[in-house]
Parts: C-alpha cells; sequence; structure tokens
C-alpha cells in the first residue's frame, strides 16, 4: 500500500519531491531513504516552509531511533511514532544503547561479588517485559531484543 | 593516531628510538625553593632551539588527573598546568622558541570523534556521581568516615573545548605566566614565547606544522633548528617524520602500566571506589608529614629521537633494482601513508587491520613487493596516487580470509590460556607439592644454615612412604565422602568439599558477535549488520569506498599541506573491507574550496551534549532540549553502542547521527543576537600571538610599532629573530614593558615590574593552491648514525657500545681522584666501621 501511494504522490508533486529529495543524507541506504521519505511526506501537509526544519528534524529523529537505535526524550518519541503511522519498515536493526550495557555490566559484576549491594537487579533486567528470556541462572541474558514492538511498525528480527 | 598500541609497538620494534630523560631537580633549602638556572648547559647534553608544546596533553592530565586526587578548584588547576610546564622547561631548556598551541576548533572530520568522547564522558560523570553517592550514603549509614563533601560541582572535562569560559581563563592566566617567567627567569631571556590560545582555530600538534612547514618553505629558516615536540599521541611521531626536518625530537611521559588510582570518594589509596570502607586514612609519617606525598616514582619523561627511527625506516624500507631512482624521503611519506591504515582519528580503521596482529609489517612487505608493479612512490608531498594504492588495497584484500580466521585462533588460545591461569591461581596456594624433612626449604641467610643432608637415601625412603601413607588416607576418605575432597597431603586443608558452583562464572559472559568474521559469509553479514544493506548493493559499497578513498587523501593532506577542507567527515560509522577497494582511479579529484572552520560556539552545539548545554548561552542551549527544536535531533538521550565483539561499552563503536552543518547554522541563526557582547568575543576567531622579553633584539622593533601605532601587518626582519619569518599586527590590549600585569590567581603576585612585550603574530602567507614539498632542504646536516653497523663484526675487535643518549662520547659514570683516595682510604681500615 505504502509504496503505491508515495509513488503516486511524487508524480503528482514533482516539485516537491524534488525538494525533499534534498533532505537525503549521503549515507542514508535506498531502504533507510524510502522509510523516512515516506514519514516526510506523509505529514508534509502541516509544515509550512519556514517549519519545514522542524519535519525534517523530526523525520531524523525517527530514523536515528529506528535504524541508527537512539533514544529521545519519551514526549518526542511518542510524537513521531503517532507521525509514523502506516510507514512500514521490515527487518529494522536491533540495537542495545550505551545505558543498557551499562547496567548489564554493573548486574553481571553484583554477581560475582554478591556483597556489594547493588541496583535493583530485577528492575534492570526485565526492563522489556516478557520477551526477555534468561539462559541460565549464573550467566547473564544474551537476548538482544526488538527495541520496542510496537502494532504500527513491523519488526523482524535480523536472522544471523 | 587514535591507536595507543603504536606507540607501544613502535618502540619495542625500533628500541632505540627511546632515550631517557636527564631531569636536573630544584634543590631546597630552609623550606625556599631554589629554581633550576635553566641558561645552564642542558644535561641532557643536546641543545634544543624550539619547543612545541601540545597544551591538550597537559591540560587534561592537570585537570584531572588519572593517579593523583583531583585539583580543588580551577586556580589550583592552572597553578599545576604553570609547574608542568616549568618541568618540560627545565628538561628540554630551548633556546630560541617556545611555542603552546591549545586546540582550537577542530576540522569537522575531528568534531565526530570529539563529539563521541563527549557524550559518553557526559554519561560516565552522571554515572560516577550517582555511584559516588550511594556508596557514600552506604558508608555514612555504616557510620564510617569520608571526607566532607567539598566537592562543589565535580569538574565536567567536557569544559576543555574550545569556546567555553574555561578556555578564555586559561587563555588568560597562560598570558600572566608568560609575561611573569620572561619578566623573572634568566632561562627564558632569549626565547621567543609564541601562544595560540583556543580562539584561533585548528587542532594544537596541526597548529604546531602549520608553523614548522611555514618556516620551512620561507627562505631565511635554519635548516639545521633542532625541534622538540611534547606530546603523547602517536601521530606526532608521524607529524615528525613528515616535516623531514632533520632534527626532530618528540618527548612524552613515560607511560608506566598499572599504576594505582586514588579512590574516588575519599581520596586514599589501596582500593577503589566500590571497595570503599570509610575508614579514617593511615597517619604517614609520625606526624602525618608524609600525608600529601605518595609514595609513588614522579612521573618520568622519555625523548623519542626521530633520526633514530628514520635509521631503522631506511633498513627497512630500502629498496634495490627498482625501475625508478630511489628516493627515501619519498619512501617515508608512503610509510607514514600506510600507518594511518591501522587507525587515526578520523577515519575507522579497515577490520582486517589490526597493529598488535603485525599490520604494519605486513604493509611494509607487501609494498615493498608490490613496488616494482606500481612503477613509483604511493604518494608525493601529501598528494595519494590511488591506482597504486588499489594495488595495495588488493593485495591485503586477499589475505583478509586468513587473517580473519588466524585472528580468531589466537584469540581462542589466548582465552584458553587465560582460563587455565585463572584456574591455577584459584587452586593452589602454594607449589602442588613441598619436601618434607632435611629437605625442606629453609630461608636463606642465617648463619650456618642450610646444613648438609645426612643420610640422604634413609630421607628419601621416608618421604615416598609418608606420601604412600597420605595418598592411601585420602583415598579412603574419599571413598568415605563420595569423592568430593581434593587429592595431596597438603590440599583440602580449607575443607574445600563442595565444588565451587558457577565455576566459570568468573570468566565474564562471551561478548556477543553477530557478525563472525572468522565464518564464511562474513562480508554479508559485515554489511548487513554495520550498515544494514545487502552485499549485493554494489553501489552503497562504493560509496562507503569512495568516501574513505576520500578520506585516506583528506588525512594525507592535512598532515603534509593543512587541513584541505574543513567540512569534509567520513559519514559512516564503519570501513569498508580492503577486498572492496576496487576501481580507485578517478574516484576523487579535490575538495571543495575555501571552506572555513566553525565558530566556537556554534562549535560547541556540533560536539556537546545536552547535559553540557549549561557551558552555551540559554537560548542556544535550549536548542538542545526543546522538542521544538530544528535540531534536536543532534541530541539523543541514549545511544547504541555496537561492541563490535569487545567487552566493555568504551570499547565499543558509538552510533551517533551526524549534525547536519546546514540545518544548525539556519537554527542558530534565529539566536545569535541573544549573545552577550562578553560571549560574542568568545565566539570570534583569534590570533596567534608572540611575546618577548625586553632585550630580545627583536623587542625595540615592536615597541616601535606600538609607539607609532601602526594599524597595517608588519613583516619580521629576518636578520632579528633567527630567521623566523611572520606577519605582526597591533593587539588591543597588549603587554608592555613597565605596564603591570594584574594576576588572574589570587595565589599568584601581580607582575609589577614587567619586562615582556606581546604582539599579534601570524604565519607566513602563502597562495591557496601552494604546494609545500616534503623534501630534506639544502643546508640539512643529517645527526650523527647511532644504530650499530651492519658490518660491524666485519671490521672490529672490540664489542660494540651502544649510544645511550644524545652524545655519542658521553662520559661513562666514574669515580674521580678523590673518591678513588677516599676508597682506599676506608678499605685499609683506618676508619672502625
Amino acid at each position: 500500500m505504502a509504496n503505491m501511494d508515495v509513488e503516486d504522490f511524487i508524480q503528482q508533486n514533482r516539485a516537491l519531491a524534488e525538494q525533499v529529495e534534498t533532505f537525503r543524507g549521503y549515507w542514508e541506504s535506498e531502504k533507510h531513504w524510502e522509510a523516512r521519505r515516506e514519514f516526510i511526506l506523509r505529514n508534509i501537509s502541516d509544515y509550512e516552509d519556514p517549519h519545514l526544519d522542524q519535519l525534517v528534524s523530526l523525520s531524523m529523529v525517527w530514523a536515528n531511533n529506528v535504524f541508527l537505535g537512539c533514544r529521545y526524550s519519551s514526549v518526542l518519541l511518542e510524537k513521531v511514532k503517532d507521525m509514523a503511522e502506516g510507514v512500514v519498515v521490515e527487518d529494522a536493526p536491533v540495537f542495545k544503547t550505551r545505558d543498557e550495557i551499562m547496567k548489564k555490566q554493573k548486574v553481571c559484576l553484583s554477581r560475582t561479588h554478591p556483597h556489594t549491594s547493588c541496583v535493583s537487579k530485577s528492575l534492570t533486567r526485565f526492563m522489556f517485559s516478557s520477551l526477555l528470556s534468561v539462559s541460565d541462572g549464573t550467566r547473564c541474558s544474551q537476548m538482544v531484543l526488538p527495541r520496542f514492538l510496537t502494532s504500527k511498525i513491523l519488526c523482524k528480527k535480523t536472522c544471523f | 593516531m587514535g591507536v595507543p598500541a603504536f606507540f607501544r609497538w613502535l618502540s619495542r620494534k625500533y628500541a632505540s628510538i627511546v632515550v631517557h630523560c636527564v631531569e636536573e631537580k630544584g634543590k631546597e633549602c630552609k623550606g625556599v625553593r631554589i629554581p633550576v638556572d635553566t641558561t645552564k648547559p642542558n644535561p641532557n647534553e643536546v641543545e634544543f632551539d624550539n619547543l612545541y608544546l601540545d597544551m591538550n596533553g597537559i591540560i587534561h592530565p592537570c585537570t584531572h588527573p588519572e593517579d593523583k586526587p583531583a585539583p580543588k578548584n580551577e586556580d589550583e588547576m592552572m597553578v599545576s598546568i604553570f609547574e608542568y610546564i616549568d618541568r618540560l622547561f627545565n628538561i628540554v631548556r630551548p633556546r630560541r622558541v617556545l611555542y603552546m598551541a591549545i586546540d582550537g576548533v577542530a576540522p569537522r572530520a575531528k568534531m565526530n570523534q570529539q563529539r563521541s568522547r563527549r557524550f559518553r564522558a557526559s554519561k560516565e560523570g552522571v554515572e560516577l556521581v550517582e555511584e559516588k553517592d550511594r556508596i557514600r550514603e552506604e558508608i555514612l549509614g555504616r557510620g564510617g568516615y569520608l571526607p566532607p563533601d567539598e566537592i562543589k560541582e565535580r569538574f565536567d572535562s567536557n569544559c576543555i573545548t574550545p569556546g567555553t569560559e574555561f578556555m578564555d581563563n586559561l587563555a588568560q592566566c597562560l598570558r600572566y605566566y608568560v609575561a611573569d617567567r620572561l619578566s623573572n627567569d634568566p632561562g627564558w631571556k632569549n626565547v621567543t614565547v609564541f601562544l595560540s590560545d583556543a580562539s584561533v582555530p585548528g587542532e594544537g600538534e596541526h597548529k604546531i606544522m602549520d608553523y614548522i612547514r611555514r618556516q620551512r618553505a620561507q627562505p631565511n629558516h635554519d635548516p639545521n633548528t633542532h625541534h622538540c615536540l611534547c606530546g603523547a599521541d602517536a601521530d606526532l611521531i608521524m607529524l615528525g617524520l613528515a616535516t623531514h626536518e632533520p632534527n626532530f625530537t618528540i618527548i612524552r611521559e613515560e607511560f608506566k602500566p598499572n599504576k594505582p588510582r586514588p579512590c574516588a570518594l575519599c581520596g586514599q589509596m589501596g582500593h577503589e571506589i566500590k571497595d570503599c570502607q570509610g575508614t579514617a586514612r593511615e597517619k604517614q609519617g609520625q606526624h602525618d608529614e608524609f600525608a600529601d606525598s605518595m609514595p609513588v616514582s614522579e612521573q618520568e619523561f622519555i625523548f623519542i629521537r626521530l633520526c633514530v627511527l628514520r635509521e631503522y625506516l631506511a633498513r627497512e624500507l630500502t629498496m634495490d633494482s627498482l625501475p625508478f631512482p630511489f628516493d627515501f624521503e619519498r619512501s617515508i611519506d608512503d610509510w607514514v601513508f600506510m600507518c594511518f591504515f591501522v587507525g587515526n582519528d578520523f577515519l575507522p580503521h579497515l577490520p582486517s587491520l589490526e597493529i598488535r596482529e603485525g599490520a604494519i609489517d605486513r604493509l611494509v612487505n607487501i609494498y615493498k613487493d608490490v613496488v616494482h608493479k606500481t612503477g613509483g612512490y604511493l604518494t608525493e608531498n601529501g598528494y595519494v596516487n590511488l591506482e597504486r594504492v588499489e594495488l595495495i588495497m588488493q593485495a591485503v584484500g586477499v589475505a583478509e580470509d586468513n587473517i580473519f580466521k588466524k585472528r580468531k585462533e589466537d584469540d581462542e588460545g589466548f582465552k584458553r590460556r587465560m582460563k587455565e591461569k585463572r584456574k591455577r591461581m584459584k587452586d593452589q596456594r602454594g607449589p602442588a607439592y613441598m619436601t618434607t624433612g632435611q629437605f625442606a626449604p629453609q630461608a636463606l641467610g642465617r648463619r650456618g644454615r642450610p646444613e648438609a643432608v645426612e643420610n640422604a637415601r634413609h630421607q628419601a625412603f621416608d618421604m615416598r612412604m609418608q606420601h604412600n601413607k597420605d595418598a592411601a588416607q585420602s583415598l579412603k576418605a574419599s571413598i568415605k565422602n563420595g569423592g568430593n575432597s581434593s587429592a595431596g597431603p597438603s590440599g583440602g586443608a580449607d575443607g574445600r568439599g563442595m565444588k565451587r558452583k558457577a565455576e566459570d562464572s568468573d570468566s565474564e559472559p562471551e561478548p556477543e558477535d553477530n557478525v563472525r568474521l572468522w565464518e564464511d559469509g562474513w562480508k554479508q553479514r559485515y554489511f548487513k549488520n554495520k550498515f544494514d544493506v545487502d552485499v549485493s548493493d554494489e553501489d552503497f559499497r562504493k560509496k562507503v569506498v569512495r568516501s574513505y578513498v576520500e578520506g585516506l587523501c583528506w588525512v594525507l593532506r592535512y598532515y603534509y599541506q593543512g587541513c584541505a577542507s574543513w567540512k569534509w567527515y567520513f559519514p559512516f560509522h564503519y570501513a569498508p573491507f580492503a577486498s572492496d577497494f576496487k576501481d580507485l582511479k578517478g574516484m576523487f579529484t579535490d575538495f571543495e574550496k575555501d571552506t572555513k572552520p566553525f565558530k566556537p560556539l556554534e562549535q560547541l552545539m556540533g560536539v556537546f551534549p545536552a547535559a553540557s548545554g549549561n557551558f552555551l548561552p540559554t537560548t542556544w542551549r535550549n536548542l538542545m532540549s526543546s522538542p521544538d527544536s530544528a535540531i534536536i535531533d543532534f541530541y539523543p538521550d541514549d545511544f547504541a553502542i555496537d561492541l563490535n565483539g569487545k567487552k566493555y561499552a568504551w570499547q565499543g563503536v558509538a552510533l551517533l547521527p551526524f549534525v547536519d552543518e546546514a540545518r544548525l547554522r539556519a537554527s542558530l541563526a534565529e539566536v545569535y543576537s541573544d549573545l552577550t557582547p562578553e560571549e560574542v568575543r568568545r565566539n570570534s576567531l583569534g590570533s596567534d600571538m608572540m611575546f618577548l622579553q625586553k632585550s630580545h633584539p627583536l623587542s625595540d622593533f615592536i615597541h616601535e610599532l606600538y609607539r607609532t601605532e601602526s594599524q597595517e601587518g608588519t613583516e619580521i626582519p629576518a636578520e632579528l629573530c633567527h630567521g623566523i619569518q611572520g606577519t605582526l599586527n597591533l593587539d588591543d590590549d597588549p603587554i608592555l614593558p613597565d605596564k603591570p600585569v594584574a594576576s588572574p590567581i589570587p595565589t599568584l603576585r601581580d607582575i609589577t615590574q614587567n619586562h615582556a612585550i606581546g604582539v599579534k603574530f601570524k604565519d607566513p602567507h602563502f597562495a591557496s593552491d601552494f604546494v609545500f614539498k616534503a623534501v630534506l632542504l639544502p643546508g640539512a646536516k643529517m645527526p650523527n648514525k647511532v644504530l650499530k653497523p651492519g658490518d660491524w663484526e666485519k671490521g672490529n675487535r672490540e664489542p660494540w657500545r651502544p649510544q645511550l643518549g644524545f652524545n655519542q662520547h658521553r662520559q661513562q659514570a666514574h669515580l674521580d681522584q678523590s673518591a678513588l683516595s677516599s676508597s682506599r682510604y676506608y678499605h685499609q681500615g683506618n676508619v672502625n666501621n
């Protein structure tokens, strides 16, 4: 559905489409750019010219979140999630953020130093609800999870 | 170079390049410190002309030291910096020039690395504060003792970035310092002091390079100037070689591994913050007089002689029967270029090239093999010949598969040995078997012990019998216990009947690696995992390769000619493979011309996370956190780290988004008007400064310029300053002789009798398309050879005596006449001992 709509839109709004093309980052692959372009086109009617930069910025917030693993404030993430409604990303990459890695290392450390009190173990390890699977009692979990899983964005774990 | 292992590899392979520094220490008499007289000859038996200081290598360890408790406030930091510079001045004793370069706004290519560091540092700082607070609570709760929390505000090392107030204060303090030393220290009397502070764009080491390069290109330069460059970066070695100056030495701190660090919470040595008990500090010395002196050796310095490195490289790179004339200087340039492949600050290094695997040796061997095919050198004056580089890359590409497999084997072997070692350490408190009876170990040194063994065979028989008895007993016992006790008469004493659970968990969980370069299909997985593209997407791969090739050209140009483009950067987080370097010819022509660096405050917006926003004006800071900001995407709260098979977060790649310059400027345009005059000043580009003592030959000339209030730039007359050239301009609030200089530091006195004069300085100007030649200058005399000649054995009977310092004919340690007669006197028993 998405692709056809986008194609049509581009056909009918040549000038606009060209302008949007200039927003493509040099490092963006086809897949990343197409997703972000769709994000922009879906919302472009809400942003008049002087505020176009804001739309670009929000599209980057969304793309950085999906493709680069960045986290922003929850207010911002909510907003872009809404704006991204209808954009389908297949096979999104999966990340571990720095905070997650640090917490995990703290948990592991406290396992080998049981006398040291440590930040709520249970809380950190179960940050991502039921999808966390713990391989065995003595070792820290090594499962990498999809960063978020919403009904709006289809997300398949990479198979490698 | 962003490769710390580089120096270790270099100094192991070419050991004679390192010379330990002789440092004359100041004496103390009745509590008064007597400064060292630096006008005396240098105890290192060498006289240096110019000393260049990469100030950031001094600022960081003085403001947030790793091996001592941190200074309490900014003033202490400044004093610490002054003392450090004094120490260096004392060791090196430059006779002509002292050049202090502080990092200014860096080229965009470097800003990405700076951004990554600052984002990480910010997070680490927050974590440290949290942990400190937590442990502090615990300790106080248990009734322990901790020094009162005078730590007002944690020192955010991110303030060591051009454009902040701190850097502004530092510049002020350094001006005071220079004026003071020029006025009061006789060793500084004839020295020309240059100060390039954070308001002048460019990295410190490259400002120094620009200075040297431009002086070399003007006809009055003394080709035998002896340079000494201070800094810890390994790429200073590359820079030094790139100058092709025959007398170039680097001075740096000697790295001592595993130095103890004080606990961040209570400031004591011997434990880390997580083990802090909050106990009172032990008294050091009867009245705690040794309290502040750490019983560890002071930091020592070493010299790195590049002329000796050149000798080594001459042996390694000399090639015979070439189809073109051999030019050693060109070979050095090619060697420098190849070192970039294993790591530099601007590009991620190729996955198949690691220093510790001998990548440089591999490249040199390929280079020598391939040079007959290439038909010439890889580089010329800092410009790269892409076709020839492709041949080298293809040769590496062919070996890539094997490199990855071998790397995995070596890793596995290493892990296995470490595991076995750990097991050995854990299971034993001593040797597996101790001899007993007459054969038992005895401490040496006591009179008469150990005595001769009597009846050895009887003793041996007894020992055997005893051992058999013990073995039989423990077998009986183990049958009873069900196989849980340990064997041997001495083991098992601590009742370790229970097998330790989770024995393997002392090893932290295996770092995960989704790419697994040692297994087939690594290329697909790498491109999928790192770039999220299919390996069949040739266009994308070509893009990455093109950017990388641009990067190589940019870096080489940066070292040899100066910054080719302030805007260029490598827009990916990972490098391609060597085997991807195909069809390089014509891939890259030239960089965009006439690019300008960011202004200091703009640069701050480009490298700081939102958490360091306090260094910026309020409306600017707002752009970092407001959801309505048009650049909010540049400032994520948290970012992904790709561990890349490594264990710890700091080793991984930080996946931060790249800053879009156009959008940044557009957003800032709206808030520019909010800058206070102070901030406008901090945001402007400054000028290098030159300072002299009033008896220096050039000083009167400058004084005249001030008197006549000349507004245009004036060239330095060549004969007044050792052939140094440049353009002088009047300073707005100059330092002038007999004009008192106020001290910005409360603990230091104002300078009432000032003898220094200061003026703005600019390097000699050259056209933008001028090419600085990477050649030895006419009139340059090479220093004496130091290494043992290959044919020494043939021509000489006596053994080779290596040269240990700068002086070939240095005096061996010896006793002089008076010492000899004294020792004879004592030996003849004339004095009762």
